[in-house]
C-alpha cells in the first residue's frame, strides 16, 4: 500500500535531489550533454557579486520577517488569550493573508505602493509625509518586500502561539498573582519559557519559508531596481530558467539547502540549549 | 512551498474556552480591544482595497487622493475582465489541478499513511526515515531537475523512448497535475493520525476476516474523516496558490492556471487596475470563502503541519 508513495516520492522529490547534488559539479544547458566540471559552479557562486547580494537580502529579508514579526505574534498571540469578545474574528482577520495566494496577495500590494494612484502614498500625504517610488527605489524597495512577508507570515505564528498558550498550565498564572507578580513579570517567568517549543518550531518552519521567497519577488520587484531586492531562490530561478546554466542553478539551490540546514541547526541549538 | 514538522504542538485547534483569569480593569480591555481592532483592521485593508478598485472607473482610478469607495460601482468591471482575459478559463484550470492534487493526496497519502502506522513489513523504519527526510527539502533544491524529467519525460510530447527530440510532458495536464500531487508532509500527517487511533479495532477486524484494505478502506479510514478534509483543504489550498511551477511547465495560455494567469495580464497590461484587482478578487475569493467555512481544520492543519 506505500508503493504507489514511494514511487511517486522516489521519482519527484529523492530524485531530483541527488540529481540536483550530481547537476551541480556539471556545466549543463539543456541542449547539449551535461560537461563535469567539478567545483568550478561553486567557485564562480563564490566570487558572483549578485549571488552574494541575493544571499545578503535574503537573510535581511528573513531577519526582518522571522524574529521580528514573531515577537509581533506573540504578543497579538497573548492579547487574543484573554477572555475577549470579538476574539474569534481578530483571529480570523490576522491569519486571512495566509490562506490566499502570494501571487495575488503582491499584485494588491503592487496597487498599493503604485506611485501615481497608490493607497500608501495616498495615506502618507495625508499626514504631510512626501510620497514614494518605493518599489522603484533601491533604498526601499527591499523594506517594502519586507512589508508585504511580514504582513503575509503573522497569522502562521499567531495560531501556532495560541495553540501553544493553551497549553500552559493556568494554575502557574494564579500562583504568581498570589505572590503579586505585575503581568510584565508573570510574561517573562511563566510565558515566555513555557513558549520555548513553540518557538522552536515557528522559528523552524518560518526560516525554511522566508528563505524561498519568491513569487513576491517575482510580482513586486523582478528582483530589482539593480538587484535590491533579488534572493537565492530568485538567482536559482534566473540561472535555469533565463539563462539555461542548470549546473549553476543546482550549485545554487544547493548553497540555499546548505544554508537553511545550518540555520535549523543554530535556531535549535539557540532555542533547545539551556534545557539540556 | 516546503513543509516541514518538527516536534508535535499537540493542541486542540478550537480552545473549548478562553482561560478564566482574574478580569482585567475595563480601561485596559477597552485599550486592549482598541488595539486589537487597529491591528486586525490593518490586516484586512488590502483586501478591501483590492475590492474596492475592482469596482471603481478607470477615470476615478485616476485621481489623486483616491476615492475610499467607488462613486458608482462598475460591476460591470468583472464581466469586462473576463473578456480581456480568460479569467474563466483560467479559474477552470486552478481548480482542476487543485481537485487532482487533492484526489492523488488523499488516495496514496491516506494508503501510505496507513501502511506506515498500521501494518509492520520489512524496512517499515527506512521507508519511515525516508519520507521524513523528504520533509526537509525546499523546492528550489528539486525544481531544476523536477523540470528536467518532466521535459524529457519518454514517449511523451515527440520524446522517443530516452527521452530525445520533444518537449516531453511540458504544456500537458501531466505535468501540472502528476509531480505536486503527492508531498511527504500528507504521508506524514496521515500517518499521525492513523497512530492515533487504537489497535483493538484493526485485530477485531482480523478475527472477522477482513483483509488488510478493506480494514484500511473500512474500520480505520472512516475513522479519521476530520483529518481527511484538513489534508484536503491544505492540499487544495496550496496548490490553488502554487505559482512557480506551472509558470515553468506551461506557455500555453488555455493550460493557463489563475495565478499565471494575473501575472501575465499584470506584465501585458500595467495600466487596467481595475480589471487586474478584479481578477485578483476572483483568485482570492474561493480561499476566503473555504478558509471562513472550514477555519475549524484548516486551524488544525497549519498548527500541525505549519505550512509556509
Amino acid at each position: 500500500m506505500v508503493t504507489p508513495a514511494v514511487a511517486h516520492i522516489g521519482l519527484w522529490t529523492a530524485l531530483p535531489v541527488l540529481a540536483t547534488f550530481a547537476l551541480s559539479l556539471t556545466d549543463y544547458n539543456i541542449f547539449d550533454a551535461p560537461r563535469w566540471i567539478g567545483i568550478d559552479n561553486y567557485i564562480q557562486i563564490w566570487n558572483d557579486p549578485t549571488f552574494r547580494l541575493a544571499t545578503w537580502n535574503t537573510v535581511v529579508y528573513t531577519f526582518w520577517t522571522v524574529p521580528v514579526s514573531m515577537a509581533i505574534a506573540m504578543i497579538i498571540a497573548v492579547a487574543l488569550n484573554q477572555n475577549l469578545w470579538l476574539r474569534t474574528w481578530y483571529r480570523t482577520a490576522f491569519f486571512l493573508p495566509q490562506v490566499t495566494a502570494t501571487v495575488a496577495i503582491a499584485m494588491v500590494w503592487l496597487w498599493i505602493y503604485n506611485p501615481q494612484q497608490g493607497l500608501l502614498n495616498a495615506a502618507l500625504s495625508v499626514i504631510g509625509i512626501p510620497g514614494q517610488a518605493w518599489l522603484a527605489n533601491p533604498d526601499w524597495s527591499l523594506w517594502a518586500v519586507i512589508l508585504v512577508g511580514a504582513w503575509q507570515g503573522i497569522g502562521i505564528k499567531m495560531l501556532i502561539y495560541i495553540a501553544a498558550l493553551q497549553n500552559v498550565d493556568n494554575s502557574l498564572y494564579e500562583a504568581a498573582s498570589v505572590d503579586g507578580a505585575s503581568v510584565v513579570r508573570k510574561f517573562f517567568a511563566i510565558t515566555l519559557p513555557m513558549l520555548k517549543p513553540a518557538t522552536f518550531f515557528v522559528l523552524v518552519i518560518s526560516i525554511i519559508g522566508a528563505f524561498q521567497v519568491f513569487d513576491q519577488i517575482y510580482v513586486l520587484t523582478d528582483g530589482g531596481p539593480a538587484n535590491a531586492t533579488t534572493m537565492m531562490t530568485y538567482e536559482v530561478y534566473r540561472s535555469a530558467f533565463q539563462n539555461f546554466q542548470m549546473g549553476l542553478a543546482s550549485a545554487q539551490s544547493v548553497c540555499l539547502f546548505a544554508f537553511l540546514l545550518v540555520m535549523t541547526l543554530i535556531s535549535r541549538r539557540a532555542t533547545r540549549g539551556d534545557d539540556e | 512551498m516546503s513543509t516541514t514538522r518538527m516536534q508535535p504542538v499537540t493542541t486542540p485547534a478550537e480552545a473549548p474556552r478562553p482561560r478564566s483569569r482574574r478580569r482585567r480593569p475595563w480601561k485596559g480591555r477597552l485599550l486592549l480591544n482598541v488595539i486589537l481592532s487597529i491591528g486586525a483592521f490593518t490586516m484586512v485593508i488590502p483586501f478591501l482595497w483590492m475590492i474596492a478598485t475592482s469596482l471603481k472607473s478607470p477615470a476615478e482610478l485616476a485621481q489623486f487622493p483616491p476615492t475610499l469607495l467607488p462613486q458608482v460601482w462598475q460591476w460591470s468591471n468583472y464581466s469586462e475582465a473576463l473578456q480581456a482575459a480568460p479569467f474563466h478559463l483560467y479559474f477552470r484550470n486552478s481548480f482542476l489541478i487543485s481537485a487532482g492534487h487533492t484526489i492523488i493526496t488523499l488516495v496514496l497519502g491516506s494508503m501510505a499513511g496507513y501502511a506506515l502506522a498500521r501494518i509492520p513489513f520489512r524496512g517499515r523504519e527506512w521507508v519511515f526515515m525516508g519520507f521524513v527526510a523528504m520533509l526537509m527539502i525546499p523546492t528550489y533544491t528539486k525544481i531544476v531537475p523536477q523540470f528536467l524529467l518532466v521535459k524529457f519525460m519518454p514517449l511523451f510530447g515527440g520524446n522517443d523512448i530516452f527521452g530525445q527530440g520533444g518537449t516531453g510532458w511540458l504544456n500537458t495536464w501531466w505535468a501540472l497535475i502528476i509531480p505536486g500531487g503527492l508531498s511527504a508532509t500528507a504521508i506524514f500527517l496521515f500517518r499521525q493520525f492513523y497512530l492515533s487511533l487504537p489497535r483493538e479495532l484493526e485485530e477485531a477486524a482480523r478475527l472477522d476476516g477482513l483483509n488488510e484494505f478493506r480494514i484500511y478502506a473500512q474500520i480505520y479510514t472512516p475513522l479519521i474523516k476530520p483529518a481527511l478534509a484538513t489534508v484536503a483543504l491544505l492540499t487544495f489550498q496550496e496548490s490553488w496558490n502554487n505559482f512557480l511551477w506551472p509558470l515553468l511547465v506551461t506557455t500555453r495560455d488555455d493550460l493557463r492556471v489563475i495565478q499565471v494567469g494575473l501575472a501575465v495580464f499584470q506584465q501585458l497590461d500595467s495600466t487596467s487596475w481595475h480589471y487586474l484587482m478584479a481578477g485578483t478578487t476572483l483568485a482570492t475569493v474561493p480561499m476566503v470563502v473555504l478558509f471562513l467555512f472550514c477555519q475549524k481544520y484548516f486551524i488544525q492543519g497549519f498548527t500541525h503541519a505549519g505550512i509556509k
